[in-house]
């Protein structure tokens, strides 16, 4: 009923006034991932940002039906956010009408009554910026909307440093001083906030992202045991599964080295041992893969490394595809660190953090190098926290503080900064743009309101 | 290269004693020391013959080696890493909707002239990136600082009296400020930028600094927050400097450093053993 309602109010061309918008849901569109959620919930639904399609179901599956997904086999994947910024918007819409249907995870969404904040990265060119914009008042009729920067709005999540039993600070507070570490499919963003305001001058970015290092451990994997190169689901799975940054590379190296060929006579040493198998999932039985210590009397059999093995009880037992991973474990996430391996010309993403401090004038420095918080998918990564807070420790002068820390929930935590923003509605009465203020002024006068130029 | 004694009856030229020169050969022997050890370090002179050569650096047959082919290569592998898998999934056709509303066929096309044309559109982010970085070569500034001066001129309604602070408020583009201290987005009472909590911070991160560089000013930090947003291109990360340590090459068949190199594509492999299954099967891709 309401909803046919909006629908007709959507069409109109000047929309009569509206009631004030009832609801703010908070969208942060990843090349991967949608975090979305109304600024009133708890946690947000992380939905793959994605139309795929898997020949062997002949089934086209938008977004959330993913996860009925059976068998993801040579899963052809469209993803509508490229390099970060929305670009394909006809996959967008088709993602987000599937998102705010009625049965949809957020259990329908009417745009004419809800105020929309929406992410963006750093360094968007103009004409992405001005599709997101014209599309949300045009197309999907939102009442309300907010262009926000996506880092900066880490700034309003509740800071990692302190311990959880601190009583968190009263909604639409920015943490002070924060450098925020992005860590994403598409690239890394290093972005220095100073009370939820992005200092420009410092932001820095690194092309190297969790798609990135996918694509490199489908390479290493097609050339060193069976061809992968139309997994990427697989592919990334064990990237999920199996992939750490190593803390010493060179011992890590010599440790999984496989002198040329013959059977591993170097055992690794106790129980630390790097090279693991990986169970391939045949979607029948198995439906996601999953390691387990490595076992050379399985592998034995076939060099190339795919072992089909039959365990001791044969009949009833389901055949096992088994994957030795070795060095492959370790050598993807090293590019995160050294890109000149491959050889791209950018410094690691240690390097990245010191240029952007570079940029900072020098008393400041200091108070961001004690705040450095870690976000996004790739910085689920084991070891990386952990890798970047040493190698920072070693390349800044001694007796200065290091504080590197990963978020509590590192894919979600600029949505919870953004939903926590939109909790104390006077400030974000200050910067939202509604549908009135967009039909009046237009397009470009709401561009520069959102890259902070001319005051209400 | 060790000067020996002079040879010739120079009279202008006399070679003083000193506790360094000697009775020396034509010929000097240099160590290489712990080139053999490092693997990692070894990788452009395995042996001692190429080690030999290289004591000056790489020769000039090696700095050919580095040639414009390869670096299509390198190029092409690492577009390829960038890539989405898009070339067979952008055609990837989104399911109609089965017993969608009556106007389904309009509403995919767009309500707007201007949604019709950006669902319409098959613009990649690469074009996007172009088209601004033309339109910065061209007009010289960014989208976002340009007044609106080409769109509809409306006949302004506000009285004179007031249109004056309008254009003052919009050219200058940082708000007015009242207080001295501009108000950012959200300003706090309790917490807004006052000159008392930065010198808070001070305290608390540099304890014990003695020499502590001058916090920035009020005009300086309001000019770097204000400061207009890099484009695309200028966030990059920059490559590191070149006295750092030069890339570290890798086995292209195992994955171990790289000790040998293959004469004819410029590949590292690590043994005789990956080698032979480069020379193999690998090789050929560069003349194919």
């Amino acid at each position: 009923m309401a909803r046919q309602k909006a629908h007709s109010l959507i069409n109109a061309p000047a929309p009569a006034p509206a009631a004030p918008p009832t609801a703010t849901l908070i969208l942060d569109a990843g090349a991967h991932t949608l975090k979305a959620g109304f600024s009133t919930a708890g946690t947000c639904h992380i939905i793959p940002n994605c139309l795929a399609r898997s020949d062997r179901d002949r089934r086209t599956y938008i977004a959330a039906d993913l996860a009925s997904c059976r068998d993801f086999g040579e899963l052809a994947v469209r993803r509508p956010v490229e390099r970060g910024y929305i670009v394909d918007w006809s996959g967008e819409k088709a993602v987000w009408e599937h998102v705010f249907a009625a049965g949809g995870v957020l259990g329908g969404v009417v745009a004419a009554e809800t105020t929309l904040v929406l992410t963006e990265q750093p360094g968007a060119p103009a004409g992405t910026a001005r599709m997101s914009d014209e599309m949300v008042f045009e197309e999907f009729g939102f009442a309300g909307y907010y262009r926000a920067l996506g880092p900066a709005l880490n700034a309003y999540a509740p800071s990692p440093f302190l311990p959880s039993t601190a009583p968190p600070p009263p909604p639409g507070t920015p943490l002070e001083c924060l450098l925020v570490v992005d860590a994403g499919h598409s690239h890394t963003t290093v972005t220095p906030l100073y009370h939820g305001r992005p200092l420009h001058p410092a932001c820095r970015r690194l092309d190297i992202g969790g798609k990135l290092l996918t694509n490199h451990l489908k390479q290493l994997l097609s050339a060193r045991t069976f061809d992968v190169h139309k997994e990427v689901w697989l592919v990334n799975e064990i990237k999920e599964d199996a992939c750490f940054v190593s803390q010493h590379f060179a011992r890590d190296l010599e440790r999984t080295w496989k002198h040329n060929g013959s059977p591993r006579t170097k055992v690794d040493d106790g129980g630390d041992s790097i090279v693991q198998d990986y169970i391939l999932p045949d979607y029948e039985t198995i439906t996601r893969g999953f390691t387990r210590p490595h076992d050379p009397t399985l592998t034995a059999r076939n060099r190339l490394g795919l072992g089909l093995a039959t365990t001791s009880t044969p009949a009833t037992a389901p055949k096992e595809h088994i994957l030795t991973l070795g060095n492959e474990r370790f050598v993807p996430p090293e590019l995160l660190f050294t890109p000149s391996d491959i050889g791209i010309p950018s410094a690691g993403l240690t390097g990245t953090v010191l240029q952007s401090l570079a940029a900072l004038p020098a008393s400041l420095r200091p108070a961001f190098l004690a705040n450095i918080v870690v976000v996004g998918g790739t910085a689920l990564l084991p070891g990386l926290v952990e890798r970047l807070r040493a190698e920072l420790r070693a390349r800044v002068e001694e007796g200065t503080e290091v504080r590197v820390a990963r978020a509590g929930d590192a894919v979600g935590n600029c949505w919870l900064g953004g939903a926590r923003m939109a909790r104390d509605g006077g400030g974000l009465g200050r910067v939202v743009v509604t549908r009135g203020e967009y039909f009046e002024h237009g397009e470009g006068w709401v561009r520069r309101r959102f890259a902070g130029k001319g005051v209400r | 290269m060790a000067t020996g004694p002079l040879r010739f009856c120079t009279p202008h030229i006399d070679e003083l004693p000193t506790t360094g020169s000697r009775q020396a050969p034509g010929f000097a022997w240099v160590a290489v020391s712990g080139a053999q050890d490092d693997p990692a370090k070894n990788w452009g002179t395995s042996n001692r013959k190429r080690a030999r050569a290289s004591l000056n650096g790489p020769t000039e047959q090696q700095k050919e080696a580095l040639s414009a082919r390869q670096q299509r290569e390198v190029e092409r592998k690492i577009r390829d890493l960038n890539s989405d898998n898009s070339k067979n999934a952008s055609e990837l056709a989104i399911p109609k909707k089965e017993g969608g509303a009556g106007a389904s066929g309009a509403v995919r096309a767009g309500k707007t002239p201007n949604t019709k044309k950006i669902l319409g559109s098959g613009k990649t982010f690469a074009h996007y990136l172009d088209d601004e970085e033309a339109e910065i070569a061209r007009t010289g500034r960014r989208d976002v600082d340009v007044e609106v001066s080409t769109g509809v001129q409306r006949p302004s309604k506000t009285p004179i009296a007031r249109r004056k602070t309008r254009e003052d408020s919009s050219v200058s583009g940082s708000p007015a400020p009242v207080t001295p201290m501009a108000p950012p987005p959200w300003p706090r009472t309790a917490q807004a930028l006052s000159y008392g909590e930065i010198t808070n911070l001070d305290d608390v991160d540099d304890e014990g600094e003695d020499a502590v560089p001058p916090l920035p000013s009020e005009a300086q930090l309001e000019a770097l927050l204000n400061a207009p947003p890099l484009t695309y291109g200028q966030a990059r990360s920059r490559p590191p400097s070149s006295s750092a340590a030069p890339p570290r090459r890798f086995c292209e068949t195992c994955g171990y450093w790289g000790r040998v190199r293959c004469m004819k594509c410029g590949a590292m492999t690590c043994s005789v053993t990956c080698k032979d299954d480069h020379d193999q099967f690998k090789c050929l891709k560069m003349y194919a």
